[in-house]
């Protein structure tokens, strides 16, 4: 027994030392001082600059879930509803914002926005949007409407046509048909949807440290400052006990939700969409359903526009210059390396941690599919909560406990880093897929003469191949877009292109910023190309 | 109410539904019965409203009500997988048409006071859908539609999620309740034994077709067509040359009445067995109290059906070779 399990304490070891530490060791810093003290604590709810930016963290995040939900809503109902021609291509395109790292969006929005941004001369005047809760909230928006848009679609397709016949056959009608039988029924993923949109807008850092400013940070930003600009580690660690407590609360009801909601999903009824002709086309609805698409089109892709095009003019022309300079191994005393070395770091950051992301959510997630235990509801919690946790506390953590080790300013503490960020959701996407595989296929392997542990490499893991490969896109796509936990962990000579891309932005380079951003992008396209090329579903 | 469906056209692809002067009368159990995949669902969601048939009207009292949506048509409809409102108690369930109607509480509370009193379920008012059993759930859907008294009940194999003694007894419930409130039913089955127990009139259907439609035992006992035969049961068919008016198959003759090519058909129990040389045994199977024999005459095969204690001889004494007496048959 003992060698068939021992397998799982490697994984857990890694957990306790990159993850339980560290967060203990900020709990220690924000709540011990020769004894347990609530001194920390109450100075930041006592200060009026920390209690407004928690209070606008809460806020932004309920109205950027709002907001969300008033996008992602009509195009849940047209895509569980309708078949249309371009449906594929506009699914596809949903999926973009989730591999876009946050400082491109956020450098497109300055590109759009800005003083003399793209959407600000076409309008002659500056509309407000930059450097308030408008952008961010818009910004937020991008972010998060293809969730909604996947999860509540992907529900009221199954809901049962027959509940809707019957109540229409008793005289339900309209707004009553929907408010009395199909809202309760499609709840549990608008709900899901809202609770992970605004976990995802609690914890925001590069849109809101980018395009808020000091004025409209987030906690998450504000730990940031207090640590890198003040060296005020004990006004961070307080501020991060608060954001962790909060997180921890809005990640259960998450995960609440996330269970009511798969227990809807099971339901296998699928109705077929209506397919729209020509003429549904030149009716009130198709012209509806054409706004919203050509709407959902242009707000995605525009600020990757801007980033494009304004990476392409040099002096107000068409030039590569920008891409001639990202590319020239010209050593940059802005962040200590060239950016070749930038790209080269990403790259391998993220390979990284595809690998070790795999090590650790493997074998947590083989335990958690087969094994039944006492506490395993205590376990899964445990081994998810790195989820609720967020980057820039997971740095001052590893600032904290690491900084005398040797450890500290190699590769590896950037990479352990963004595996422990990025693992949840290797962890996630393999146990779906692994709930799928019918239990009686590993049973039947075991009858056949299999170990346990040979019939889940053989069977179960290969039916699981599509949430294990998505999990591993994920991992990279977050690893390449991580900036706050890289920029407090990288020594100079481990500068990553989201580093590179906030000093460029810093220092108001925005051509480099652009060349360098379409990189990126071209990077994340390429996780976004095949997750879709799996077609496994993420949320 | 009387319902008619009048020259009726639906298609998918190549699936062809085609139904012309179905009557339903007023008051009446009318059965749709047919293999699956025949269109039986079809022809009910075209009555209720669901489906908008390509040509043809839908008449209720003789007015077409083709352009009338399904909410104003006031039917009832119960699906064979209840579709009771999961979020919904009981009560809820049963008192949602009533509400749709806006009527008063009190009105709504007695009414789903007796609904599910007819239904027998008095009692589970807070229960929700999933703490009852199929056989409840059934009963709950049977009191939503019929609480706000449509004037067509529709049902659509609304036993087959039931195991057989729920099914056997439910069904004596629904043919009550029907004659109790004298309603107007369609009901939808693929299963025959079903469709006789509990239809006045029943209509099978194949390939998008009404084939035949009658009385249970006039379906029975003359089929129409070798389909309507073989789909209700056991059958025996001869295809036999006819002179002088009569048909014969070695000493087992017919008097049919015409000459040339015959389809004579009667049914396993239609066939005595008596002690002579008529027809040769080849096998038997022992049913509860009753046997089923396979029998040949000039290498044509018949099946009897008879009751133990009906046969000349005992079991193990089967002879090699028995008499064979046809008492009703048909032409087809
Ligand atoms: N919405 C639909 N779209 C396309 N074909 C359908 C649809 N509904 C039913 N059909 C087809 O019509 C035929 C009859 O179906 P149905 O009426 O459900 O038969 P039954 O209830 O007798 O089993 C089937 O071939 C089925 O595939
Ligand atoms: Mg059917």
């Amino acid at each position: 027994m003992r060698l068939r399990t021992g397998f799982i304490l490697v994984p857990l070891a890694f957990l306790l030392v990159f993850f339980y530490v560290p967060l203990v060791s900020i709990i220690k810093t924000g709540l011990w001082e020769n004894g347990f003290t609530l001194k920390y604590i109450s100075a930041v709810l006592q200060n009026d600059y920390h209690r407004h930016v928690i209070l606008f963290t809460v806020e932004q995040a309920i109205a950027s879930t709002l907001l969300t939900l008033a996008f992602g809503l009509p195009g849940a109902y047209i895509f569980a509803k309708y078949d249309f021609l371009g449906k594929r291509l506009t699914r596809a395109i949903l999926t973009v914002p989730f591999v876009m790292p946050g400082i491109m969006v956020a450098l497109g929005y300055i590109l759009l926005f800005g003083r003399d941004g793209i959407i600000t001369g076409l309008f002659g005047h500056d509309l407000g949007i930059l450097y308030s809760w408008k952008g961010i909230l818009l910004a937020h928006a991008f972010y998060n409407f293809p969730i909604v848009i996947r999860m509540v679609s992907s529900l009221w397709q199954r809901v049962n046509p027959h509940y809707e016949e019957a109540a229409m056959a008793l005289g339900a009608r309209g707004w009553r048909l929907f408010w009395r039988v199909t809202l309760p029924m499609i709840s549990p993923a608008i709900f899901a949807s809202a609770m992970l949109t605004f976990v995802f807008c609690f914890l925001s850092f590069s849109i809101p440290l980018i395009i808020g400013g000091y004025q409209y940070a987030t906690i998450e930003v504000d730990i940031f400052t207090s640590i890198m600009t003040l060296l005020d580690f004990k006004t961070g660690s307080a501020l991060a006990i608060i954001q962790i407590t909060l997180s921890v609360v809005f990640m259960y009801l998450y995960l609440r939700s996330l269970d009511a909601y798969a227990r809807r999903e099971e339901q296998k009824v699928l109705r077929k969409p209506v397919p729209f002709t020509r003429r549904d086309w030149l009716s009130l609805k198709g012209l509806a359903i054409a706004l919203y698409s050509f709407l959902v089109f242009v707000f995605i892709v525009s600020p990757l526009l801007a980033v494009l095009y304004d990476s392409l003019r040099f002096n107000g022309h068409w030039s590569l210059e920008w891409y001639r300079r990202v590319f020239s191994a010209e050593y940059n005393p802005m962040f200590g390396a060239t950016t070749l070395d930038a790209i080269r770091n990403s790259l391998a950051f993220g390979f990284t941690t595809v690998v070790l992301s795999l090590l650790v959510a493997l074998p947590i997630a083989y335990a958690l599919h087969r094994w039944n235990f006492t506490g395993k509801r205590l376990f899964d919690v445990m081994v998810m909560l790195p989820l609720a946790s967020s980057p820039i506390t997971l740095g001052l953590g590893y600032v904290r406990v690491f900084h005398a080790t040797p450890l500290y300013y190699t590769f590896w503490i950037v990479a352990v880093a963004h595996t422990i960020i990025a693992y949840p959701f290797v962890l996630r996407a393999v146990s779906t897929s692994l709930k799928k595989i019918r239990p009686n296929l590993f049973e039947a392997a075991l009858s056949l003469g299999a170990r346990e542990w040979k019939a889940f490499l053989k069977v179960e893991l290969p039916l699981a191949l599509g949430g294990v490969i998505v999990g591993a896109i994920f991992a990279f796509a977050i690893s390449i877009a991580e900036l706050g936990a890289t920029y407090m962990l990288a020594k100079p000579e481990y500068t990553t292109m989201t580093v590179a891309i906030y000093k460029f932005l810093g220092a108001r380079q925005f051509g480099s910023a652009s060349a360098l951003s379409v990189l990126l992008m071209v990077v994340s396209m390429a996780g976004f190309l095949a997750i879709e090329g799996v077609g496994e579903e993420v949320w | 109410m009387r319902v008619e469906l009048r020259n009726v056209l639906k298609e998918w692809g190549d699936f062809r539904l085609e139904i012309d002067g179905l009557i339903v009368e007023d008051g009446e159990f009318l059965t749709l019965l047919g293999p699956s995949g025949c269109g039986k669902t079809t022809t009910l969601r075209i009555i209720a409203g669901f489906e908008r048939p390509d040509r043809g009207e839908i008449l209720f009292d003789g007015r077409p009500v083709n352009d009338l949506p399904p909410y104003e048509r006031n039917i009832g409809i119960v699906f064979q997988d209840y579709a009771l409102f999961p979020h919904m108690t009981v009560f809820k369930n049963v008192a949602f048409g009533l509400e749709m109607k806006g009527l008063p509480r009190g009105e709504i509370e007695k009414k789903v006071r007796w609904a599910l009193e007819i239904v027998g379920l008095t009692g589970l008012e807070n229960r929700y859908p999933e703490q009852l059993s199929g056989g409840q759930q059934q009963r709950v859907a049977l009191a939503r539609a019929l609480v706000v008294e449509p004037k067509v009940l529709l049902l659509d194999e609304p036993l087959s999620n039931l195991d057989a003694k729920i099914r056997e007894r439910l069904r004596g419930e629904i043919k009550r309740i029907q004659r109790t409130l004298g309603i107007t039913m369609i009901y939808v089955t693929h299963d025959q034994e079903e469709a006789m127990a509990i239809s006045d009139r029943i209509a099978v259907m194949n390939f998008g077709k009404v084939e035949q439609v009658g009385e249970p035992l006039e379906l029975y006992y003359s089929p129409r067509t070798e389909f309507v035969a073989r789909f209700l049961g056991l059958s025996n068919i001869l295809k036999l040359e006819a002179e002088n008016g009569r048909a014969c198959l070695g000493e087992l003759c017919f008097d049919v009445g015409r000459d040339g090519t015959v389809r004579v058909f009667f049914r396993p129990e239609s066939v005595y067995i008596t002690p002579g040389n008529t027809a040769e045994m080849i096998d038997y199977e022992l049913l509860p109290g009753r046997i089923r024999i396979k029998l040949e005459i000039d290498g044509k095969s018949l099946i009897a059906e008879r009751f133990l204690n009906e046969l000349p001889f005992s079991v193990e004494e089967m002879p090699e070779r028995v008499g064979v007496v046809v008492r009703d048959f048909s032409i087809l």
